[in-house]
């Protein structure tokens, strides 16, 4: 028995050594979170490569590709959202008015950490020793990530919020306050107030991988910290585009005439 | 980008009844019925690159040779470039198409377009599967029963 787990360390050690060695590092050494990332996918590869399946954004060259998750998919393994009974009853209520009440559907800026959980659009980080800048095509919205430095007291609450980063060890720890209460969080109908605080912690493992750890905190709204896990897939020669939601936004006043149309708006 | 698609449809049925691929913007469930299907031909009248989503028109004629005008949505410019389309190269005012997509829920002749097929065979899709921004058969939050 003690040989099989001394073989074990012996043959894990170089496969942990590799994957240290593997992650590209920055001029000072910190893990370099530059490049063009998609969120919602675990898939390796290029865009087009990893997005084959039939699902949102999909080729279809790969009928058997995994569908990339959307930042309102609530996965099969993930547990309920822990919010407080009144709060959760106002989630599901949120469902039938969500072609116009979702923050996205009026081309508002989709709030964090929702955003970065998005498989649809590509996301890019530029490090620098002193802040980290996130741009997101996804309504075109960025965030300026200044490193060891505090939020500003004169906050005025914001959709995505005020950064502030910190390096622990490997992994990029983005503290982020100063929201207001119009975003959803992830999935439908998850609001918060401006209580939120949210933690995220980047940790790149791998060339091809960031993993993206959020916990949520909010004592209007939750009972508990909201924890979620995700990942970040490196996208190689993907290039973040233009994308202006008001030039042509359709989709609010047909729900709303829908709506007043009588139409059963309800899960199946 | 040419497929093969034989038999593709049965799966993508199986998928949309799954319908857990959603997207952030796009209320399918509400605008588009997905139990009525709908497959037109007709020729392109004209095309919106528009964010946050992309329209083209066809003209589809009737048995008696009286054409009517559909309206098709789907994905903004910039995932339409990932999927493999080119503006103005790819599909052009002319053209002849057929689509496959799902028939607006207002009756009108507006649908949402998944699937294009173009005169050379070639199939590329416009727009995500039924059920895209349905908001999930699993609320975020559990249900007390």
């Amino acid at each position: 028995m003690r040989a099989w787990i001394v073989l074990a360390v012996v043959l894990c050690v170089p496969i942990f050594a590799q994957t240290k060695k593997s992650v590209p590092r920055a001029a000072d050494g910190k893990p370099d979170l530059t490049g063009v990332w998609q969120g919602g996918s675990d898939r390796r590869g290029s865009w087009d490569e990893a997005n084959t399946g039939l699902g949102l954004g999909g080729t279809g060259l790969d009928p058997s590709a995994p569908v990339v998750l959307s930042s309102n998919d609530r996965p099969a393994d993930r547990e309920g959202a822990p919010y407080q009974p009144w709060a959760a009853q106002k989630v599901l209520e949120a469902y039938k008015r969500r072609g116009i009440d979702d923050p996205t559907a009026q081309c508002l800026p989709s709030g964090i950490p929702r955003i970065v959980m998005l498989g649809l659009f590509p996301q890019q980080i530029i490090q620098t020793p002193k802040q980290i800048v996130m741009l997101y095509e996804y309504m075109n919205v960025f965030r300026v990530i200044p490193l060891n430095a505090k939020h500003p007291d004169d906050l005025i609450p914001a959709y995505m919020g005020n950064s502030a980063g910190h390096w622990e060890g490997d992994t990029l720890v983005v503290d982020v306050t100063g929201f207001n209460d119009k975003t959803w969080l992830s999935g439908t109908g998850t609001f918060h107030s401006d209580q939120l605080h949210i933690t995220e912690r980047f940790t790149r493992v791998n060339k091809d991988r960031i993993n993206y750890d959020v916990t949520m905190e909010d004592p209007k709204v939750l009972t508990k910290p909201w924890v979620l896990h995700s990942s970040l897939m490196l996208r190689e020669g993907t290039r973040l585009q233009e994308y202006v939601c008001a030039e042509n936004n359709q989709d609010p006043s047909n729900f709303e005439q829908l709506l007043k149309d009588g139409a059963k708006i309800s899960r199946q | 980008m040419a497929r093969k698609l034989s038999g593709m449809w049965r799966l993508a049925a199986a998928l949309t009844l799954l319908a857990t691929a959603l997207l952030a913007h796009h209320s399918f469930g509400a605008e588009y019925d997905a139990t009525k299907p709908v497959t037109l031909t007709g020729v392109i009248t004209k095309i919106d690159w528009t964010n946050p989503h992309s329209y083209f028109f066809i003209d589809v004629k009737d048995d008696k040779g009286k054409a009517a005008n559909w309206k098709l949505e789907g994905y903004p410019p910039s995932v339409l470039s990932r999927t493999g389309w080119k503006k103005d190269v790819t599909m052009k005012v002319g053209d002849t198409v057929t689509v496959f997509g799902w028939h607006a829920r207002d009756g009108s002749n507006w649908a949402h377009s998944r699937e294009v097929t173009f005169a050379n065979g070639k199939k590329l899709f416009f727009g995500p599967p039924a059920g895209t921004g349905d908001g999930g058969n699993t609320p975020a939050v559990e249900v007390s029963k």
